[in-house]
């Protein structure tokens, strides 16, 4: 308008033009100068349980000039979702004034990173804007819930030296009969098998008990999407999660030493160990864990056995499929004691498919192979827990696996 | 896994709170909006040049479809069309103030349309009526001092100094004061 003004020498175009000029003038000279937000998150737990309620707390401090409008925005991870309050708020804030704002979220299992707060700054007339970042880092982990498993029976055929609760296939003392050998002097009185002792003349004899040892335990998270996805969408992947994380909780608890693989687009691997602290590691690994497809890790051919130590339990929960009796028969062979835990794929997907009675053909002959196929494993001498994940996990475990099964408490199996 | 920020309205409180919450925004962006399209209308109608009002009509009354149906992108193309047709006006030798008017009124809707815009994200607890208040003093002021400056403009006529000059040097002063303002303000 002023260039039209001075082209044509008339001042009307200029006065035309007066008012967006002082418009602009007004603007740009209450422009905030120095724009200096810091700001600080508290999050009222930082380890919560899926969709538990989490109050995030926001304070933002002006150590700048005076912000007329500032539209504050906390980026919330996209999977949380908010319950209460708001994570935007637009106001104005005077030279070293600080605003606090508080809102509730709440999400499913993962680990979740809350990095900046975005701030919006205007003029009053909005003629300048700058956006800047406020680094105000916070983290949330939502665990898997693990529940308290009373006992896990295993037997590995290598135990640690340190005293636990497995039976360590060696006599000594504890809890169950292992033999009888001669008597030697020390042995407590009540040790003494009597009814032995009256069959020989010279000699006596004592009655040993099986060791009880710490073992070495390699759970396998098995997060493949052809072995967890199903149509619609569903997945058996969280029930998976679950009940690695009550196997791992109530392996720790009995005192073995405990590692996690997380066998799906990429391996990921928890280090052994032993204690709370190891269950730590394991629910964060477990809280990250996603299922994923991959051509290398498609099938459980590539799975990394020498990760655990020789001879040691391995607990492979997982759906699953065909392909897996050889990887599973081969981790048998060298000498690995194998527990399978299956959440059972065909009754989990006929939960949700019509009732009809296509559904329900289809459903008997996949269930008849998924039987054929556990038996299979169950005859190369691996340990089955086929886990219909409409009945509580602990439940199952409880009937099945409390107590180790009658072909594998023979000693040297 | 971040999302970006959204400018999405906020969810709580609904869009019948959001509006009620910024009622005297809206109110004075429709008299903005009937003052900018009534001017030109008028202006243009003295000038006997009646085909184009029709059109301010309904530029007006799609400027406040637009906001109703939450269409920002369509208050920038109004403040342009009005300019336009302010300037064409002027051009056309019709009348100056109401062309002035009309333009003044593009601006000033233009600019409440964005702030109700960016009003709307605000959260029920933020001090809207305040904000509101400042900024529609603060706008007052503006387009009254920029009317007073335009339409003393028209009416001063300086005999000894060209009037382009004065505004050019006007113009000038405002930036070399603005700058030394921006410049003491940093010490």
């Amino acid at each position: 308008m002023i260039l039209a003004g001075i082209v044509t020498v008339r001042g009307e175009f200029i006065a035309l033009a007066l008012p967006f000029v002082v418009y602009l003038l007004a603007g740009f000279l209450r422009s905030p100068d120095e724009i200096k937000l810091e700001a600080t998150r508290h999050l009222s737990n930082e380890r919560a349980s899926p969709n538990s309620d989490i109050v995030v707390t926001v304070t933002v401090m002006n150590r700048g000039s005076h912000l007329e409008e500032v539209l504050l925005e906390d980026v919330v991870p996209v999977d949380l979702s908010l319950r209460v309050g708001l994570s935007r708020h637009l106001l104005t804030l005077p030279k070293g004034a600080s605003y606090t704002f508080t809102y509730t979220v709440s999400g499913p299992r993962g680990g979740y990173g809350f990095e900046n707060i975005s701030a919006k700054v205007n003029d009053h007339l909005a003629v300048t804007s700058r956006r800047v970042q406020i680094e105000a880092k916070g983290q949330l982990f939502v665990f898997p819930p693990v529940m308290r498993l009373r006992r896990v029976a295993i037997r590995p055929r290598r135990t640690r030296v340190y005293a636990g609760s497995i039976p360590a296939r060696a006599g000594g003392t504890g809890m169950e009969f292992f033999g009888v050998r001669e008597y030697q002097p020390g042995d407590p009185p009540r040790t003494i098998n009597w009814r032995a002792s009256a069959r020989h003349e010279e000699l006596m004899y004592s009655n040993e008990f099986q060791q009880e040892r710490v073992a070495d335990v390699g759970i396998v998270l098995d997060g493949r999407l052809r072995t967890n996805q199903f149509a619609h969408g569903y997945s058996l992947f969280e029930y998976s999660v679950q009940a690695a994380a009550a196997m791992a909780d109530a392996l720790l608890t009995q005192g073995n030493r405990v590692g996690l693989l997380v066998y799906a687009s990429f391996l990921r691997w928890t280090l052994p160990g032993y204690g709370k602290v190891q269950r730590e590691r394991i629910l964060h690994t477990l809280a990250h864990a996603q299922p994923g497809g991959s051509e290398v890790f498609s099938d459980l051919e590539h799975l990394p056995t020498r990760l655990f130590p020789s001879e040691s339990q391995i607990v492979l929960v997982s759906p699953l499929t065909e392909d897996d009796l050889t990887p599973l028969v081969q981790m048998r062979a060298q000498g690995y004691q194998v527990l399978v835990v299956s959440p059972n794929s065909v009754n989990f997907e006929l939960s949700y498919l019509p009732k009809d009675q296509y559904a329900e053909l289809a459903g008997r002959v996949v269930r008849m192979e998924r039987t054929l196929l556990l038996h299979k494993v169950q005859r190369a001498g691996i340990q089955v827990l086929d886990w219909d994940v409409t009945e509580p996990f602990d439940l199952v475990v409880k009937r099945k696996l409390s107590r180790p099964p009658a072909w594998l408490r023979a000693v040297g199996r | 896994m971040l999302q970006p920020p959204s400018l999405a309205k906020h969810p709580a409180g609904g869009e019948d709170a959001a509006e009620s919450r910024i009622i005297m925004t809206i109110v004075a962006m429709v008299l903005s909006i009937l003052l900018g399209t009534g001017s030109l209308v008028i202006g243009y109608s003295q000038a006997d040049f009646t085909d184009p009002v029709r059109w301010f009509v309904l530029l007006g009354l799609g400027w406040l479809l637009a906001h109703w149906q939450k269409w920002y992108w369509f208050s920038p193309i109004a403040l342009f069309v009005t300019i336009i047709a302010a300037g064409y006006g002027v051009w056309r030798e019709f009348s100056t103030v109401w062309m002035i008017l009309g333009a003044l009124g593009g601006l000033l809707g233009w600019d409440l349309s964005d702030f109700a815009r960016r009003l709307s994200y605000a959260a029920p607890t933020d001090d809207v009526q305040g904000m509101q208040r400042r900024h529609l003093e603060r706008a007052g002021i503006v387009a009254v001092l920029g009317l007073g400056l335009a339409l003393l403009s028209v009416y001063i006529h300086i005999t000894r100094l060209a009037f382009e000059v004065a505004v050019g040097l006007i113009l000038l002063a405002a930036l070399g004061l603005t700058r030394l303002v921006m410049g003491l303000r940093k010490y």
